[in-house]
């Protein structure tokens, strides 16, 4: 009896002590992580480089003992076989119980059709592409969060650079998918060029749909408009085709074209020398950040002995977003002591400040990622490199919190565009 | 106005390629009644192995006008060794069936191929432009073309006038003229209907691996370009009147015409703008510009 009540005593006056040790789950085993790209189609040049960087790092991760001791168990989904499959396939995942966090996706339209799906099934989910400014425009998502940049930051960066290199043009001409990304960006490039030169005009506006074959109409009509400007926001194989054709027909030496997802085919086209490329965010690995970050060039380097090719800039995004997933759950044990609720995880995503490999990341109480911009030049060598960069930071060209992203390029001033950093500034 | 120029340039070439599509599509219908999907993959097809051999022989150090060659050389390739086996194992089950069932089983065929490719090739596109670079470019009104485009536009003039050749003036074209007109008394007369069919077929296929060999050396080849080839290969053989070469061809310019000038004067209309032609035209002639009522037999 003396026994018993020893150790009820005992239990009693531990129990507030361990506690919390009680509480604290001990790591899984194992981390579901649902990562969606494209792997299919023409958009598979944009999506691919995603899809091995997830590999490439989430393998490194593990091999690193993982996130906490649980190992990253990546499921991927082809964004290729439409919208209405991804969406099946992310209620399916967040379902089954694999998957404890998702990294979605590289369509503006599937991210959009995602976004209230994981607020609806209570899925973390953390974009890796996802550019468009809409999708925190007007709806709030507890479950979504963007630590990379959006089409606002994006197309401004783009305006600012033409306006400091080419400060004399006045003829625009656009060449952009035929869907919302492409639409936005028009809307937003054009917006801000006549913020920073109110002389602008555009005197050709077209939007081929995506996987056209061929661009010779197209090309035709810009040449007959004759433009100071050829801004393009095309991707993946549309990309490839546009550049090939355009350039054998001399539309690269009749105007200053502008590529804002050129980065991602220097090392597939010859890219002549003197075209404005751009990365889409900070995501470029041969930046001078990324050189003088061990980690990042540790990565390009397994990157191109694994796939053959220098990881071009939706494969740093991706590479970059997988690890602020880890730095949250990271950042939640600590709070939690242990393995972090999915709330804690949630709660670290909703401020996180991330260094990445290229450069760092902040998301905002919106849940919007704040990104620098990285923009230069073709150097028309073989290797990826561009010359003549500006890196503008992430928070002088992003709209602030609840103000209508369209309005606030409008109120932008050609005194803005001019103290923002100069071409070749970032060396 | 200053337009006017370009746009006719730029409207024939376009046309060129359509050609290619939809006449192959028109001929295998006008003889063997079978409304095929799968001619999509053919031209995808024939556009792969075009530059698959093209790169490979280029890649060895030979003369770029060896390219030329190779593009008619890989799509008899395609044609000799899938236009007959197509014929014997898939489509002459589909003879004398309903149209639905035609249309299901060369659609299972089509989706079976585009896997095909995506499993050999996989899903990044390729490129051999030899033929483009060798020939250089022209200054037409002040645009720069491709001299290729320009041969595009005769090598569809040089399809018309060959096809209407061997159709009236080879003993080969006269027993598919026949065939067309009646296949049962033909077969009484002698003529081995099968054989004509596969001919025929053959020839279709022939003329679809041409279009995309042809289309190859200034357009990336990746997955999805035989759903593009098809969809717009029907619009024209509708427009033409099915079974009908002349109309394809003549439909073949209204609608690249169509498609050019909406790309200059109303770029949001440009994808619609074939199927607009089509809605006018076969509101005025459901038949199609070049094809009759028939009577249906009972």
């Amino acid at each position: 009896m003396k026994t018993i009540l020893t150790a009820l005593a005992l239990s009693l006056a531990a129990g507030p002590a361990l506690a919390p040790a009680a509480n604290a789950q001990d790591a899984p085993a194992e981390l579901g992580m649902g990562v969606f790209t494209f792997t299919s189609g023409p958009a598979a040049a944009y999506g691919m480089p995603g899809r091995n960087a997830a590999e490439l790092i989430i393998d490194q991760i593990n091999a690193d003992g993982g996130i906490g001791g649980a190992k990253i168990v990546p499921t991927y989904v082809d964004e290729g076989q439409g919208g209405e499959s991804v969406v099946s396939e992310f209620r399916r995942l967040a379902g089954d119980g694999s998957v404890d966090i998702m990294v979605a996706a590289l369509s503006s339209g599937n991210c959009m059709a995602l976004a209230p799906i994981a607020d609806q099934l209570e899925m973390p989910m953390v974009t890796w592409n996802c550019d468009t400014h809409q999708l925190f425009l007007g709806a709030e998502h507890p479950y979504v969060f963007r630590p990379n940049s959006s089409t606002v930051p994006e197309f401004v960066a783009y305006a600012a650079y033409v306006a400091q290199k080419v400060p004399d043009a006045k003829r625009i001409a656009i060449i952009n998918p035929d869907y919302a990304f492409g639409h936005d960006a028009a809307a937003i490039f054009t917006a801000a060029m006549k913020a920073f030169n109110p002389d602008v005009e555009v005197v050709a506006e077209l939007f081929p749909k995506l996987g056209t074959p061929t661009f010779n109409t197209e090309i035709s009509r810009i040449a007959a408009a004759r433009p100071d400007i050829i801004f393009s926001n095309l991707w993946g194989g549309d990309l490839e085709n546009f550049v090939r054709q355009a350039s054998a027909r001399g539309l690269f030496r009749s105007s200053q074209v502008v590529l804002a997802l050129g980065e991602s085919v220097l090392q597939r086209v010859d890219l002549p020398e003197g075209v404005i490329v751009g990365v889409l965010g900070d995501g470029f690995w041969n930046s001078p950040d990324a050189k003088g970050n061990e980690a990042a060039q540790g990565f390009a380097e397994a990157y191109h002995e694994k796939f053959g090719e220098w990881p071009v800039f939706p494969g740093m995004k991706m590479a970059n977003t997988i690890l602020v997933v880890k730095q949250a759950y990271e950042e939640a044990m600590e709070a939690a002591g242990g393995w972090p609720t999915k709330a804690q995880v949630l709660e670290a995503l909703s401020d996180i400040e991330a260094e990445t490999l290229t450069g760092t990341v902040t998301v905002r109480e919106d849940h919007d990622g704040l990104v620098d911009q990285i923009v230069g030049v073709s150097t028309g060598s073989d290797t990826p490199e561009l010359a003549d960069m500006a890196r503008y930071s992430g928070e002088a060209i992003t709209p602030p919190v609840g103000v209508d992203p369209i309005e606030w390029v409008s109120t932008l001033t050609p005194e803005f565009a001019a103290e923002l950093p100069a071409p070749g500034s970032y060396q | 106005m200053d337009f006017i120029l370009p746009m006719l340039v730029d409207g024939l070439a376009a046309s060129a390629l359509i050609f290619f599509i939809a006449v192959g599509l028109t001929l295998v219908f006008s003889v063997l009644r079978v409304l095929n999907v799968a001619h999509g993959s053919f031209y995808a097809i024939g556009a792969y192995v075009a530059v698959v051999i093209g790169g490979f022989v280029m890649s060895a150090g030979a003369s770029p006008w060896l390219s030329f060659p190779i593009l008619i050389l890989s799509a008899a390739l395609v044609a000799a060794l899938l236009g007959p086996a197509i014929e014997r194992t898939f489509i002459r089950f589909t003879y004398g069936k309903p149209e639905a069932v035609q249309i299901l089983v060369t659609f299972a065929l089509f989706l079976i191929f585009e896997d095909l490719q995506k499993l050999i090739f996989g899903v990044q596109a390729y490129y051999q432009d030899a033929a483009v670079s060798v020939l250089g470019i022209s200054d037409i009104g002040g645009i720069i073309y491709l001299n290729y485009q320009l041969l595009l536009i005769a090598l569809a003039v040089v399809v018309v006038v060959a096809l209407r050749v061997m159709l009236h003036h080879t003993r080969l074209g006269k027993m598919i003229t026949a065939v067309v007109a009646d296949p049962e008394v033909s077969a009484t007369l002698g003529i081995d209907t099968r054989r004509v069919y596969a001919a025929a077929f053959t020839i279709g296929v022939f003329l679809a691996a041409l279009g995309g060999a042809l289309a190859s050396p200034n357009s990336g080849v990746a997955p999805g370009l035989g759903a593009e080839a098809i969809v717009l290969g029907f619009a024209v053989a509708a427009i033409g009147g099915l079974g009908q070469i002349e109309g394809a061809a003549l439909a073949a310019i209204i609608v690249g015409i169509a498609r050019v000038v909406a790309i200059y004067q109303m770029p949001q209309l440009e994808p619609v703008a074939p199927y607009l032609v089509m809605l006018a035209v076969l509101l005025v002639r459901p038949y199609g510009l070049f094809g009759a009522a028939t009577a249906r037999r009972i």
